[in-house]
């Protein structure tokens, strides 16, 4: 049996991770279900991301280039490397550049899977830098030697046990199942790494050529603290990964979270334009393959956002999770891209697929992954066009002796004569046949007998009886619900940010409300930012103020730019006094948020982050759901957010 | 009246004779003249999805051939079939001038049975009725491929006496995928096993679907596993009068 073939057979039988797979395909396709309920227009969208997806892969050199340009004038250092080893090279010279030895430096890491496509731990490791994950589900994985089974929820194949006697083992915590003390664990063995790592590495989520911006999607505000605290931040983005406007970029924000996780938008969206101040910032961008896929007919799978949502709504992944595949990417898009991205090699996993489409309709952007797998199939990944790659030889000889009959009528008639004789002869008895099960199809099923009298010899032609057409009044499709009203912004924002577990009062004096708050919690030093609150009052009350990231402060206060009615979101964006790490650092973000400044959505708003340096749209307080999907708050970022509302 | 030209499909001209036998029935009840160009074969989806495209090719052409000598609409008791006609063919002959137009033009005439009957015909009772409960199987290439889902749920809901049970995950594949199921068995298998236990789960003794490779592979492991349900096609329950 060849290695996928056993692969699969091992997945299957092994209970465990049936079990921690049925449950992420229930969960993961309810919550996508549910987040589109609040879209109504979401077919529309989808077209329309699909085609700002192929005007980008269609004309990606151009964009390219005005990306590239872009950021450079916005002070970004771009790479550009043509396959893995010059990433590789690339990254190292980064991480060991200015250093006297010792060179080992550390290297904070968020999620991406390009970094994976590299292989670059083990690069980074080989030249003596150490490299911590800092995602919880990619942590997880780390800590086992593994690589993620999920391009969204790397440790998907675990159950909860799993986590515990790991953290157990490896950490030397009391074995436990319990979600939030193995979160808060992690939580702070990365905390010590956040504050000391000499690099932050992380992958992108979209570039935007007409800003030369990056965008960033996470939850659990690592992909902050990585992009954010260290003085380097190399960011590693597939080529393809292209947006051309802000206003293509926030079509995608609608459609990537609830695709990927099932919210409206993640905890943080962030945009970076800029280094921060004493910052390096880098953006290595990666072919590997990527040139030629898109001259390949298998050039639609560019415009994968990576959301994940094939792999969960794809039912042969319920049935292997992602390690089976032996590929980077696994599930639908990853049997398609690995053919066409790493060799040929990885055209077999295209057959293990029914066809079934799930896939396709589950994409957020619409690619034809069906078809595209067919494509694959037929040899279109490769330059030499093999057919029926992947396909077992008995198979492949069967099929071509059908064709031959199914071009000639009378020797397809024949066959079926023939067959049914045979068939007859072997199971006189029954209407069934019992194959064996290396026949495949007798693995698990009984094979019906041909019928004797094929209904080509029992069709006679004749007149139709000439009823009258008895037709009914058809019921209309059921109408596609809009949105109800307008709801009023104020009311929707507060409805939304309780919803993701934010918290909102509403003040005539945020100052006095605010100092009622730390009073209530003992807390005398806070993390300010400049110019939003009266400090002599704060002051007066015998509050410490700090103007710079401080680990030890318990409590952040920020301004609020704007609000967003639609998602509970709150736009943060750096400037004097660093509000990015007070909004980050603390265990508490309080926000300072003027009700007029309450937009409807994220497209209303995301052209006034074009001129920051970096910003960040927040979306409740920091979570994960790593670990069997149960909700954890508070991770790396805020447990929890308090927007104080004034008029 | 209408004429249709009835492409009975493979499967059903060699396993399931009366499948085709049901779908001439109930089209010559509600007044349609059904004709059978005897020289069809196969749609050639099997060497399509095995990645046998060259080998595909001859079939698909036959198959276009066959139909262009006659007139009037293609009916189609699958909608995987369907499927192969409406959109992969085009895929097949999207390099070539010669046969791609062709391939359209028959794809434009084409339609899975139980949508002619609504869509076209505008019918959704055809006057069947069934005693006892009932549970319908959404194929994959029906409903996903072809977009074809309230037709025969329609003419389901119109049928006299029928009780017409969910099935739990309605939507998810039952594991067939043709080639898929002798390639790939263990995985299939999983499919199917739990399609049976959702099937077992709704207590009904009859399962119907639009697609008799979905059937032949469904009740293939029914009879396997010693199950008594029992999978029809829809065409056999509209035929029921
Ligand atoms: S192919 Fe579509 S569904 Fe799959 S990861 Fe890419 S964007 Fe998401």
């Amino acid at each position: 049996m060849d290695p996928f073939h056993q692969r699969i057979r091992r997945a299957i039988s092994d209970e465990h991770l049936q079990e921690a797979l049925d449950g992420n395909a229930r969960r993961r396709v309810e919550a996508r279900v549910t987040a589109f309920g609040s879209l109504p227009d979401w077919p529309e969208r989808r077209q329309r991301a699909h085609a700002v997806r192929a005007d980008v892969i269609e004309n990606l050199d151009s964009y390219l280039e005005q990306f590239i340009h872009n950021a450079q004038n916005n002070g970004i250092t771009i790479h550009r490397a043509k396959d893995a080893a010059e990433a590789v090279k690339i990254i190292l010279d980064l991480v060991g550049a200015g250093g006297r030895p010792p060179l080992q430096k550390l290297i904070a890491k968020s999620k991406s899977m390009i970094s994976e496509e590299l292989d670059l731990n083990p690069a980074l490791e080989a030249a003596g830098h150490r490299v911590v994950e800092t995602d919880l589900g990619e942590y997880i994985v780390q800590l086992r030697g593994e690589r993620p089974s999920h391009i969204i929820t790397p440790a998907v194949h675990l159950r909860r046990s799993d986590v515990g006697q790991l953290f157990h083992d490896k950490l030397g915590i009391p074995y436990t199942e319990d979600v939030p003390t193995l979160t808060n664990t992690a939580r702070k063995v990365l905390r010590e790494v956040f504050l000391t790592a000499d690099v932050g590495l992380s992958g992108v989520n979209f570039g935007v050529a007409e800003t030369g911006g990056i965008c960033l999607v996470t939850n659990e505000g690592n992909g902050r603290m990585v992009t954010t605290l260290p003085r380097t931040h190399i960011a590693l983005m597939g080529m393809e990964r292209l947006v051309p406007t802000l206003d293509d970029l926030a079509l995608m924000l609608t459609l990537l979270p609830r695709s990927a996780t099932g919210q409206k938008l993640s905890v943080y969206t962030q945009l970076i334009h800029k280094p921060l101040d004493g910052q390096q910032r880098h953006i290595v961008i990666l072919d590997n393959g990527r040139s030629r896929l898109r001259a390949s007919p298998l050039r639609e799978s560019l415009y994968c956002i990576r959301c994940g949502s094939c792999l969960n709504a794809c039912p042969v992944f319920r049935e292997l999770g992602g390690h089976a595949y032996g590929a980077v990417y696994s599930g639908p898009i990853g049997s398609v891209i690995s053919a066409g991205l790493f060799g040929s090699e990885f055209a077999p996993l295209a057959q293990a697929s029914s066809l079934c489409g799930a896939c396709k309709d589950a994409c957020p952007v619409d690619i034809d992954l069906p078809k595209l797998l067919t494509r694959v199939r037929a040899g279109q990944a490769d330059v030499e066009r093999k057919e029926g790659q992947g396909l077992a030889t008995p198979l492949k000889a069967g099929l071509q002796a059908f064709s031959l009959a199914a071009r000639d009528p009378r020797l397809f008639a024949a066959s079926q004569k023939l067959a049914a004789l045979g068939t007859n002869l072997v199971s006189p008895a029954s209407p069934w046949m019992h194959l064996p099960a290396a026949t495949g199809w007798g693995y698990s099923k009984d094979f019906p007998k041909f019928a004797i009298k094929p209904f080509r010899e029992r069709f006679i032609r004749q007149a139709a009886e000439r009823a009258e057409l008895k037709t009914t009044p058809q019921e209309s499709p059921s109408k596609v619900h809009t949105s109800a009203v307008q709801r009023d912004c104020v009311q929707q924002f507060t409805e939304e940010l309780n919803a993701v577990g934010g918290h909102i009062l509403l003040t005539q004096d945020a100052t006095a409300s605010i100092i009622d708050f730390l009073h209530a919690r003992n807390v005398d030093r806070i993390h300010l930012e400049p110019n939003t609150l009266d400090e002599s009052a704060l002051a007066a009350a015998g509050f410490t103020v700090a103007h710079a990231p401080d680990p030890s402060i318990r409590v952040g206060v920020t301004k609020a730019l704007r609000g967003l009615a639609d998602t509970g979101s709150v736009l943060v964006v750096d400037g004097d006094g660093h509000p990015l790490e007070a909004s980050l650092l603390p265990e508490v973000h309080l926000v300072v948020l003027r009700k007029s400044d309450i937009l409807p959505s994220l497209e209303d708003a995301i052209h006034l982050l074009r001129e920051s340096r970096s910003a960040v749209v927040i979306t409740g307080p920091s979570r994960t759901g790593d670990i069997e999907m149960t909700l954890t708050i508070g991770v790396h970022g805020p447990g929890e957010v308090h927007v104080f509302l004034t008029k | 009246m209408p004429t249709v030209q009835l492409f009975v499909t493979c499967l059903i001209d060699s396993f399931y004779p009366h499948v085709g036998e049901a779908v001439v029935d109930v089209l010559r009840r509600l007044g349609v003249d059904v004709d059978f160009p005897r020289d069809q074969t196969c749609c050639g989806q099997p060497n399509f999805n095995a990645g046998l495209r060259e080998e595909a090719k001859p079939i698909a052409q036959h198959t276009i051939r066959t139909f262009e000598a006659v007139d009037g609409d293609v009916v189609i008791p699958s909608g995987s079939c369907a499927h192969m006609l409406r959109h992969n063919y085009a895929e097949l002959f999207a390099d070539d001038p010669h046969w791609l137009p062709r391939a359209k033009a028959l794809a434009s005439r084409t339609y899975e049975f139980t949508e002619y009957l609504v869509d076209k015909l505008g019918v959704t009772d055809v006057g069947a009725r069934w005693d006892g409960p009932l549970t319908y199987h959404a194929t994959c290439h029906l409903h996903r491929g072809v977009g074809v889902d309230r037709q025969p749920r329609t003419l389901l809901a119109h049928v006299r006496g029928a009780e017409v049970r969910p099935l739990p995950e309605e939507y998810d594949c039952c594991g067939f995928g043709g080639i898929f199921s002798v390639e790939h068995p263990e995985l299939s298998a999983e499919f199917l096993k739990r399609k049976i236990r959702n099937l077992e789960s709704t207590q009904s003794p009859t399962l119907v679907v639009a697609d008799t490779g979905c059937l032949m592979h469904i009740a293939g492991g029914l009879h396997r596993q010693q199950k008594t349900q029992r999978v029809i096609h829809i065409a056999e329950l509209l035929n029921n009068i």
